[in-house]
């Protein structure tokens, strides 16, 4: 039965069921939006209130209250940009900067940082400060990021802040990219703002791909290997042998690349559709050949917001070797700290640091060593699987809760790996290793693979989307309601 | 050619669509699962319920012959079947929920907290949920402390959990061969723990990390089962000749304040199953944990063996808790089979150990996924009555565990809190929600030690 008090309930925000692009929800919001946005084409500053107004309500169907600091940070940020870039006097410049460093970071801090604070005081202090009760807001730390980029662009001369506050609210809460990214830069998308929506049938079909397959990473692989091996067996590694623990971690690289990759790849390919062009994110990072590569592969966005506003301004490679190092460790343990408050978090940038700085050190010393067999499959497949490993390494602390769930999992791995549970391993966990190994298989498809198939793609009629769609939506059915796998005992 | 117009007539046609196919299966009452999971207005037509899904019901044990009927018995007057759903409560079912339900216990520990010298002895039975000793060093520690004793108690010579066990620290030589209740052809009979070893120049070297009284004096016995000729052991590097001659042997081999040993055994003839650190006095609590076992598994082990462990170490209560393995289907929810297997082990259990007191403790929640949505699973009040029932009709006492740890979606709080008192596989909390369980236990036994003084006076 039809039940009205459901229905009005569904436009206000639920805590147990925030927006995402995979509720029922988005499908209406997005259909309505779609149409609007399509009559009010023309009329670019409607368009523009349209898009701010269908934004900060998809912010607010997926953290509530906390829109209101979106809008408050765009509003500070539009101010503090302006003046900044009006100002001549360069100490005055300065310190209006800091200004606004100090309130975006204030507030991330605040609300990321506060309760790791209070609870290292207490480890290291013996102090008993209690934990405060703080809610995260959702996507403070990517916007917290482009607000960032967008005064200090301004304050070194490379940027012209813009006139209209709405476009600067639009470039803030664009909502294909609120809530887990990419982190986009002002001057790739505001100059978009302001432009005829006009897409290709080329754009069209490429974001129809980036948009379906993006959900079949996240939803389908990414949500079925998280819920049915990998989230307990990280859980508690010692109730399961070395060779599931090392499965997990290897069912875990995939998990967070679907999840991460797919995210930014349904938010690239709607800003696609929306006339908007995000540069790519994730470009199939495990294939990569060393660490500097796999870096330069993921979270694109992130790596080179660190490089350009943490790395360089702490001086880069422009201060001596050992500064150049020392900036680097700096900004990896501070790219850590940004995924997440625990010493996990900074563990994890830590490692990537040193193997960044050995990595560094490993070219310079080896290069004329190995110019004649640089390029040989057997080099390259082998500097691929050696740089997976590492990263994989480093997956066991990013995921893990704490250091000793973390050892736990490799003392599984190295001091109980007994391959004769292999046979029972594989019985019962069957689907989740077919899906790993898919992912992989689509994960080693050649870069240029979308460009084909969009290409193929765009030739055919309507039909044939809304049938693929429509597939794809009972596939996912078919996930969601799946018979759960349950964890085993191996041995006794 | 501007294909804008392409992108609004896909997404206007395919939420049409989708739309429609939503309304007429949610007209039609469809239910096939694949397509509830994904109508666009489930959420506000339907709301999904758990009980209606019992389509699977034909996959539960069709066993159902049962001496057992799930009905309420009614034996007597004094006593009330219905006290199992009571938290935080052990009953014997009296009516009268004044009176103590650990009787034989509760009077011992008792007199040993008014200066008798006895030793009593816990054994803890159970599956994962108190492997590593989860649950049981809490309990452990929280009676030691208040009613005296030290030492952690049975620890066998490996387990799969033994580095992570943080009550005792265990390193052993890699030759030890082991048999347990999944093996199938044991010629030695397997010990109380599911186990039994055999060394053939292996060691073992285990530290008791719970003792933290550096003057106390620590008992450390091996336990072993019979061998027809003498053995020559080595402990702490040291020659011991023993002739363990009966089918259960407890052989001191220390008596000191240093909380570690080292054995060794060059007989594989010897069937070793582990060595019990304990004070002279005071509470002893042993933690026997097999992991994916229901319980059913001890009809593996004759009562001539079990009355010689008695005789040997007598217990005084002796506490049972299984079921989450039962609980491995999520539709599951018939477990009179289970009754009937689980009331000869119980039986026989209670007579081959006649002074103790016998406790039986329900499963905790355990959770499974429906359509998407973590929840109880429907058969876990089913197995709690039936486990209530096996103690009601068995005379033995009862804890309701499922109860204490805040009933139904309990195990899905727990898992959800931060930090998690769970795991995520929904079955097991972790060392944190291991610890609340022990504090409400200790708590519930007191409840039932208070009873006894009240009722003294």
């Amino acid at each position: 039965m039809f039940d009205f008090e459901s229905f009005f309930r569904q436009f206000l925000y639920d805590p147990k069921s925030p927006l995402l692009f995979n509720n029922g929800f988005f499908v209406f919001f997005f259909a309505v939006f779609m149409s609007a946005y399509y009559l009010l084409r023309n009329n670019f500053p409607a368009r523009k209130y349209l898009f701010c107004f269908f934004s900060l309500y998809f912010f607010y169907k997926a953290s509530g209250i906390f829109v209101v600091f979106v809008i408050l940070s765009a509003i500070v940020d539009y101010f503090l940009s302006n003046a900044i870039y009006r100002q001549k006097n360069k100490r005055k410049k300065k310190w209006l900067l800091i200004c606004s460093i100090v309130f975006n970071l204030g507030l991330l801090v605040y609300f990321k940082y506060t309760n790791f604070f209070i609870a290292t005081c207490n480890e290291i202090l013996q102090t008993h400060f209690n934990p405060l009760n703080i809610l995260l807001p959702v996507g403070i730390s990517f916007y917290t990021f482009e607000n960032l980029s967008y005064t200090i662009d301004v304050y070194r001369g490379q940027f012209v802040p813009v006139r209209k506050f709405t476009d600067y609210l639009l470039f803030l809460s664009f909502f294909p990219k609120l809530v887990m990214g990419p982190i986009v830069r002002a001057s790739d998308f505001i100059p978009q703002i302001n432009k005829p929506f006009e897409i290709s049938e080329n754009d069209f079909a490429k974001g129809f791909y980036l948009i379906v397959s993006g959900l079949f990473k996240k939803l389908i692989i990414s949500d079925f290997i998280t819920q049915n091996f990998v989230d307990y067996i990280f859980d508690d590694p010692s109730r399961y042998t070395g060779l599931e623990c090392l499965f997990a971690v290897y069912g875990y690289a995939v998990v967070i690349y679907c999840d991460f990759s797919g995210y930014s790849d349904v938010a690239i390919g709607i800003a696609k559709w929306l006339g908007f062009t995000i540069p790519v994110n994730f470009k199939s990072p495990y294939q990569s050949k060393n660490i500097t590569e796999f870096w330069r592969r993921w979270h694109i966005s992130l790596s080179t917001w660190l490089r350009d506003y943490l790395y360089i301004p702490f001086g880069g490679n422009r201060k001596g070797v050992v500064r150049t190092y020392i900036n680097l460790m700096l900004t990896m343990l501070l790219g850590g700290l940004w995924h997440g408050a625990s010493w996990n978090f900074i563990a994890w940038g830590g490692l990537h640091g040193l193997a960044l700085a050995f990595h560094k050190i490993w070219k310079q010393k080896t290069e004329k060593l190995f110019r004649t067999v640089h390029n040989t499959f057997f080099i390259n497949a082998l500097s691929v699987l050696v740089t997976f490993h590492f990263v994989c390494f480093c997956w066991i602390f990013f995921k893990a809760a704490d250091f000793t769930i973390a050892g736990d999992m490799i003392h599984q791995i190295f001091h109980d790996f007994d391959l004769s549970v292999f046979g029972a391993f594989f019985n019962n966990y069957k689907p989740v290793l077919g899906l790993m190994l898919l992912a992989y298989l689509l994960h080693s498809i050649p870069d240029d693979f979308a460009d084909k198939i969009t290409g193929k793609l765009k030739k055919l009629p309507l039909v044939y989307y809304i049938g693929i769609f429509l597939m794809f939506v009972l596939l996912y059915g078919f996930f969601k309601s799946s018979e759960p796998v349950m964890p085993i005992y191996l041995r006794f | 050619m501007n294909a804008n117009r392409r992108v609004l007539l896909f997404v206007v046609y395919a939420t049409i669509i989708y739309l429609i196919a939503s309304v007429v299966a949610a007209a039609l009452d469809w239910r096939w699962m694949p397509a509830r999971r994904i109508n666009l207005i489930s959420d506000i037509t339907q709301h999904y319920r758990v009980e209606e899904s019992t389509e699977n019901d034909s996959l539960s044990n069709s066993d159902t012959t049962s001496l057992l009927p799930i009905a309420i018995p009614l034996k007597d007057k004094v006593s009330n079947f219905n006290l199992y759903h009571k938290a935080h409560f052990i009953t014997n079912f009296n009516v009268d929920t004044n009176s103590v339900a650990l009787e034989r216990f509760i009077k011992k520990i008792y007199e040993l907290k008014n200066g008798i010298k006895t030793k009593i002895r816990i054994a803890y039975f159970g599956d994962s949920m108190i492997e590593g000793d989860l649950l049981t060093q809490t309990l452990r520690k929280l009676l030691q402390q208040m009613f005296g004793g030290y030492g952690v108690g049975f620890v066998p010579i490996t387990s799969q959990v033994a580095q992570f066990r943080t009550t005792v620290t265990d390193n052993y030589s890699g030759g030890w061969q082991e048999e347990n209740f999944k093996t199938d052809g044991v010629k030695d009979h397997l010990y109380l723990s599911g186990h039994v070893f055999h060394g053939d120049g292996d060691w073992v070297q285990m530290k008791d990390q719970t003792v933290k009284d550096t003057t106390a004096i620590l008992l450390k016995n091996l336990l072993c089962g019979y061998v027809s000729h003498p053995v020559n052991i080595m402990v702490n590097n040291s020659s011991l000749a023993i002739h363990p001659d009966k089918i259960f042997n407890c052989i001191p081999l220390d008596k000191s304040k240093s909380t570690s040993i080292k054995l060794s055994v060059a007989d594989p003839a010897l069937p070793v199953y582990g060595i019990s650190f304990e004070s002279e006095s005071g509470i002893v609590l042993d933690n026997y944990s097999f992991r994916g076992i229901t319980g059913i598994e001890f009809s593996r082990i004759d009562s001539s063996f079990l009355s010689a462990i008695n005789a040997e170490n007598p217990y005084d209560l002796i506490i049972f808790q299984y079921g989450v393995n039962l609980l491995f289907r999520p539709y599951d929810k018939k477990f009179n089979w289970y009754a009937n297997a689980l009331m000869p082990v119980i039986k026989k259990i209670k007579t081959c150990f006649p002074e103790s007191d016998f406790l039986l403790v329900s499963t905790a929640d355990r959770a499974f996924r429906y359509g998407g949505q973590y929840q109880s699973a429907i058969g876990i009040d089913s197995l709690v009555k039936v486990q209530a029932l096996l103690a009601y009709e068995s005379g033995s006492s009862f804890y309701n565990q499922f109860e204490t740890m805040g009933g139904t979606n309990s195990i899905v709080e727990w898992a959800a809190k931060n930090p998690s008192w769970a795991n995520k596989d929904y079955v097991h909390p972790n060392f944190r929600g291991a610890e609340i369980l022990g504090q409400y236990f200790f708590q519930a036994i007191l409840t039932d030690y208070e009873k006894y003084v009240r009722n003294k006076k």
